[in-house]
Parts: structure tokens; sequence; C-alpha cells
């Protein structure tokens, strides 16, 4: 045995049964191991397909999704894909090839510092240089994937390393992951002070949620305490999106009425969010009259952008388990009617504020379309690209689970939707096939970023649905020069793209098209009942834009929306007039023995 | 403002690296850098002035974090 098969035995002692990669000279050992073992590889086509499509496989599992690549430019194209999964907090263990211990500082044939490059993007990477090494290197990796905040860790593995003698290691044993701690007593009494205060609060609530396994503790949580709530990209899905408290995204493009209730609010009940510019606006402006009760499970995040009145540091599940009593109760305590008074007219400003899908005319409306799909497909994992596309099945797909969103949300990378697609496919499906439908809903400029998956979705017979909307243009930066730069239409057009649907039936996949609005019903019902892989190309008003929008370094509330498109206008009237507030320090005392 | 920073680490490859870049990715200016490896349990003591108009307790968290800092002190100096 040598140190790659021992390496292969480590994974599967992980419950690793899948990985995504790409084989080349300094790797090859590993790849040696592979054959025969019960690990399924996915051969992808480029490795920045690998790392995606590996991001994809954990974000829709929660399991530790695995990428492997040789070194020099096999692990210099992964790097996109690691800095998502750092950004986004998803956890990974990829492995890079490296040349041997001899050569290494050398200048060697495919040698490349992926140690050095990728420290500012992984939650640590390590580079044993003894076969002794690995069974704690792989240990503390896949510890670090999962512990805590998930993030990404590299292995970059020597080529002698994995040729070495390891018939002395003994065989793997899995870390345990410590769980993370709840917060502390005097922290939650802290926060259930502000609470018991506000008279006009909303819950803000990010990814965090859905990565701290607490969905189940935060809708008992805002159900019990009756909370207008406002989610952010990562964290569509915690809500259902039907729920009468779900206020919807807030930030650039986010639901009027919820940017409107986050301004007007005195208290901010941030739960796994992290006061990110697209979602803030105006920093200095984002929730100006509110105080802050902060939870989160990274130390980090809390007072970063924002100072925190009430920071809660730990567990979210257990931190909102342990509030839920005392808090359940302020409904109905002295600030009760106010509070019922504010949750409705934030639930009135929602109704005024939901969106239409009658536009006119005989074109394609894509928040239609995407608001259809959502209803024909409920249960489906969605993976989407970076643009204008991925901001409308932000604001009008129907969420009822954050695993279910599968979104570039911090690193913003084209190219993420189809190998996230392919990932997330894979994730689930098993020896009897796939159990969840999985949808790539992808632009034109995106989809080429990795169009070369479509391979992999062919060669593995992947039954991920495909829905590209073509503009003709890289529409958000069009948008922007529209809004921003006077009409100065800077290298945005992509009137020359490819046939679309000759390209996917080049790599075996089938097609169908779409160009008028009376057409859409038929599309996506057939779509959707096609058993293979399909791609649906959605022709689309190569003028249409995201609205609404917060124009960059304003506000939240001051929204440009279609109609106003170039009249910035303060929108913002107060939802309720603002009750006498309470004497300065005058913070109630909370009943902690619940705590 | 300037701070001093102590530090422990691992004896591991790219822990010094990986301390210095964290301080200056997050906003602070290293000025001086002092530090020897002991034979205590392979560790690095550190000694580290930075300057910067960020949160030092946003610095001592995010320094605190790396799994190669076994300890981390943030104190104002002049």
């Amino acid at each position: 045995m040598n140190g790659a098969h021992w390496l292969v035995d480590a994974l599967c002692a992980e419950g690793v049964d899948t990985l995504f990669g790409y084989p080349g000279g300094a790797i090859m050992p590993f790849y040696d191991a592979l054959h025969g073992s019960p690990l399924k590889h996915v051969l992808v086509r480029h490795e920045q397909g690998a790392a995606f499509a590996a991001n994809g496989y954990a974000r829709a599992s929660g399991r530790v999704g695995v990428c492997v690549a040789t070194s020099g430019p096999g692990a210099s194209n992964l790097v996109t894909g690691i800095a998502d999964a750092m950004l986004d907090s998803v956890p990974m263990v990829c492995i890079t090839g490296q040349v041997g211990t001899p050569l290494m500082g050398t200048d060697a044939f495919q040698e490349l510092d992926v140690f050095g490059m990728t420290m500012p993007i992984v939650k640590h990477n390590f580079l044993p240089r003894s076969v002794d090494d690995l069974p704690n290197v792989v240990r503390e990796a896949f510890r670090l994937a999962r512990e805590g905040r998930p993030g990404p860790v590299l292995i970059d593995l020597p080529k002698d390393v994995q040729n070495a003698d390891a018939s002395h290691l003994p065989a793997h044993v899995p870390a345990v992951v410590a769980p993370v701690p709840g917060a502390s007593d005097a922290a939650l009494h802290a926060a259930l002070a502000q609470l018991a205060l506000a008279q006009k609060p909303v819950i803000y609530a990010g990814g965090g949620i859905a990565l701290g396994d607490a969905v189940e503790a935060f809708r008992t949580f805002v159900e019990a305490t009756q909370i207008p709530t406002v989610l952010t990209l990562k964290g569509l899905g915690a809500l259902p999106h039907a729920h009468p408290l779900n206020m919807g995204m807030l930030g650039m493009h986010g639901n009027r009425a919820a940017n409107l209730a986050v301004h007007e609010s005195d208290l901010l009940f941030v739960v796994g969010a992290r006061f990110d510019d697209r979602a803030t606006g105006k920093l200095a402006e984002f929730a100006p009259n509110a105080r802050v009760v902060h939870l989160d499970v990274d130390a980090c995040e809390i007072g970063k952008l924002r100072t925190a009145d009430a920071p809660v540091q730990g567990d979210l599940s257990i931190s909102l388990t342990r509030m839920l009593p005392a808090s359940a109760a302020h409904p109905h305590g002295r600030h009760g009617a106010a509070r019922f008074a504010w949750r409705d007219a934030c639930l009135h400003a929602k109704q005024q504020c939901a969106p239409r899908y009658d536009a006119p005319g005989d074109t394609v409306y894509a928040p239609a379309l995407l608001r259809r799909l959502s209803e024909l497909a409920p249960d489906a994992i969605v993976c989407c690209d970076v643009g204008q596309h991925q901001m409308w099945v932000a604001q009008h797909w129907r969420f009822d689970d954050p695993r279910n969103h599968l979104t570039s949300g911090a690193l913003g990378a084209m190219g993420f939707g189809l190998p996230a697609a392919i990932g997330a496919q894979m994730s689930r499906t098993h020896e009897g096939g796939p159990d969840a439908q999985v949808i790539c809903v992808s632009g034109d400029g995106s989809f080429l970023m990795n169009v070369q998956e479509l391979a992999t979705v062919a060669r593995y017979r992947l039954p991920v649905k495909i829905v590209l909307l073509d503009n003709q243009a890289l529409g958000m930066v069009r948008q922007w020069q529209e809004l921003f730069f006077e009409r100065r239409y800077s290298e945005v057009d992509l009137s020359d793209n490819p046939d679309f649907c000759a390209l996917a039936l080049a790599f075996g996949v089938q097609t169908l098209k779409v160009d008028r609005a009376d057409g859409v019903e038929a599309a996506l019902q057939a779509l959707i009942a096609a058993p293979g892989p399909m791609l649906l190309h959605v022709a689309i008003d190569q003028t249409a834009n995201v609205w609404p929008l917060v124009p960059p370094n304003r506000n939240n509330t001051e929204m440009m929306d279609a109609d106003d498109a170039f009249v910035l206008v303060q929108i913002a009237e107060p939802l309720l007039p603002s009750p006498a507030t309470d004497p300065a320090g005058a913070l109630p005392q909370c009943a902690i023995d619940s705590i | 403002m300037r701070y001093r920073l102590d530090l422990t680490l691992r004896q591991a490859e790219g822990a010094l690296s990986r301390v210095l870049g964290t301080a200056e990715r997050r906003g602070f200016r290293p000025l001086a850098v002092e530090g020897e490896a002991r034979n205590d349990g392979d560790r690095w003591h550190l000694q580290m002035t930075v300057e910067g108009d960020r949160s030092a307790d946003g610095l001592h968290q995010q320094l605190a974090k790396l799994y190669d800092c076994l300890d981390v002190q943030v104190q104002p100096c002049s």
C-alpha cells in the first residue's frame, strides 16, 4: 500500500462516496489508487467544473464535497470554485497533486505554489511532505471543513508522498466534529432584553440558518414571536415562501416592503447574516434607528460591519430554542399592541409591493416564466449562474427550503450554475435513480463559461434541466451601463452567440425553444416531463432589466423601479409613527430561568 | 492606531505567511515583526506591530480563527 491507496481508503472512511476531478501528471498515483476503489469519480471537462460540482454537491447534501486536480494548471483552475466555497461557507476538501518534494522550489514542470496561492481562500491548507503526515492531515482537513462555520480545506499532495510506502500507517479514523456551543446565558439575556424593548422589530436572516441546521428552530421562533422577517439571497427558503411573515429578500434587488420594514425598524434581530453590502446598501443609513441583536456561529462576523447591541455568538439552533419561551411572551407583553400593529403594517406593505406577472406583449417575461416553473417544480433544487437571471430567481422563485437554492452569493461567480447542478444531481442520485429534480437557470453569458460540462451531463445521463435565458447580452452589466454610465454600452453585446440548441445537441443533450409568451406553459411542461437532460432556450427581451434596484451608495429606501428609472425618489414613508421610546438604558428585565 | 500583537503559532508550513497575510488583508499594515522558533512544543513565538484604522477586536478574532494560531493578544501601543 502506498500513500495514494491509503488516502483512497481514508476518503472512504470519511464517508466520501463521490468525488469530482480531472487527472494529470502529479496526481497519477492517486488516480491509479482510485481504479477499482468503491469511490465514484466524476470526470469533468475542466477543473473549475470539478470545484463547482463538489461545491454544488456539498450545498445540496450538507456533506463534504471533494474535488481533485493535478498540479500547476489543474490546481489553479480549481481556484475560483474554492474561493466560492470559502465566501459562501461550503464544506469542501480539495486534493491537488504536487511535484515531488525534491523538485519543489525548482520551477519544475507543472509546479505552482498552490499552497501559497490558495492561502487567502481556504479555511486551511496542508502540504504533507511525508507519508507519515497523512493521517493527521486528512483527519484535520475533514474536521475543519465540517466544524463550526464550514469552508474549504486544500491538501497539496506531492507525488513522492503519494508513492511512498504507507503500509505502516494505521487505518484512518475520522475525527469527532465538536458541536458548536450555545451562547452564554448573559448574551441570551441581553438579546432578550433588547427584544422585549422593541416595538418595531424585524428579523434579518441569512445563509447561516441552513448551514447551522437551524431551519426548524428558526421557523418556530418566527412563528412564536410574530416578527416580520426579511431574508438575504442565501437565506431564501429559511422561511417558506408563502409564510405570511416572510417579507422576501432585502437589499439591492430586494422587495421594496422588506427594505422599508428594515429601514423603519427599531430592532434588527440578525440570524446568520453578515451585513453584506448587497443587502445593506449604504451601510451608514441601513436600519438607522434600529438596535441590533446579532446571532452568528462565527465571532468574526459580529460587529464586523455594524456594532451589535447584543452579540450572541454560538450555535443558532440552541440560541433560538433557548430564547423561545421568553421571546414568545413578548407579543403578549407591554408592547404587544404596538408589535401587532407593526406586524400588520408590514404585511400590508408587503401586499402593496407584491410583484405582478401580467406583463403586456408577446415576448417572454422571465419573472413570470420562473414563477410558473417554481409552481410546476416546487421541490426542485435550483442552481443559478450569476447576473440578471440570478436576481429574477431570487425574486420570483417560491423557495421553501434553503438547501434547494444553490447560488454563488458572495463571490458572484459566472459559470457556477451548470457544474453545481451536476454536483447537486449527483448528491441526490442513488441506485434507484435520481430522487430530486435539479434545474440550472443560466444566462447566455454565464452558460458559455462552463459549457463544456454539458459533456459531463451527457456522459452520466444526469437528468438536469437547463433553462437558458438568452438576452444576447451581459444583461446586468448592460443594465448598469444604461442606468449609471449614460448608456455607453461597452463590451456587453452577445448577439453573435452560438446556436445554443445546436451546441447542446452536439453534446447529446436534447433541447426545446421558446420565444413567445404564449409558448411558455407548453415548453415548461415538456421540460419537466423530459426523462433525461434537457436544455430550454428562452429568448427574452434584450432590454429587460431587474427591478427594483437600489443604486450604488444609496440607502435601501431609494429604490428605482421601471416607471421611475431615471428619477430617484425618496419613497420611504414611515409604516407607523414612531411610538414613544423607553428612557435610555431602561432595558426590561427578562426571566432567564428558561434560557 | 498602532497595536502590538503577541502570537503563539504552530511551527507549521505557511503559519507565518498566514498571519502576516491575514493582518494585511484585514486592513493592518505590519510595521515590525520579530520572533523565533522555540522548542516548547514546536511553536513560533511572534511579536508584530501593526497599524490600521479598523477594529482591533476584529483583527484579534480573525487571527484567533487561524488553525495555526494557538494564542493571540492584541494591545494598543504607541
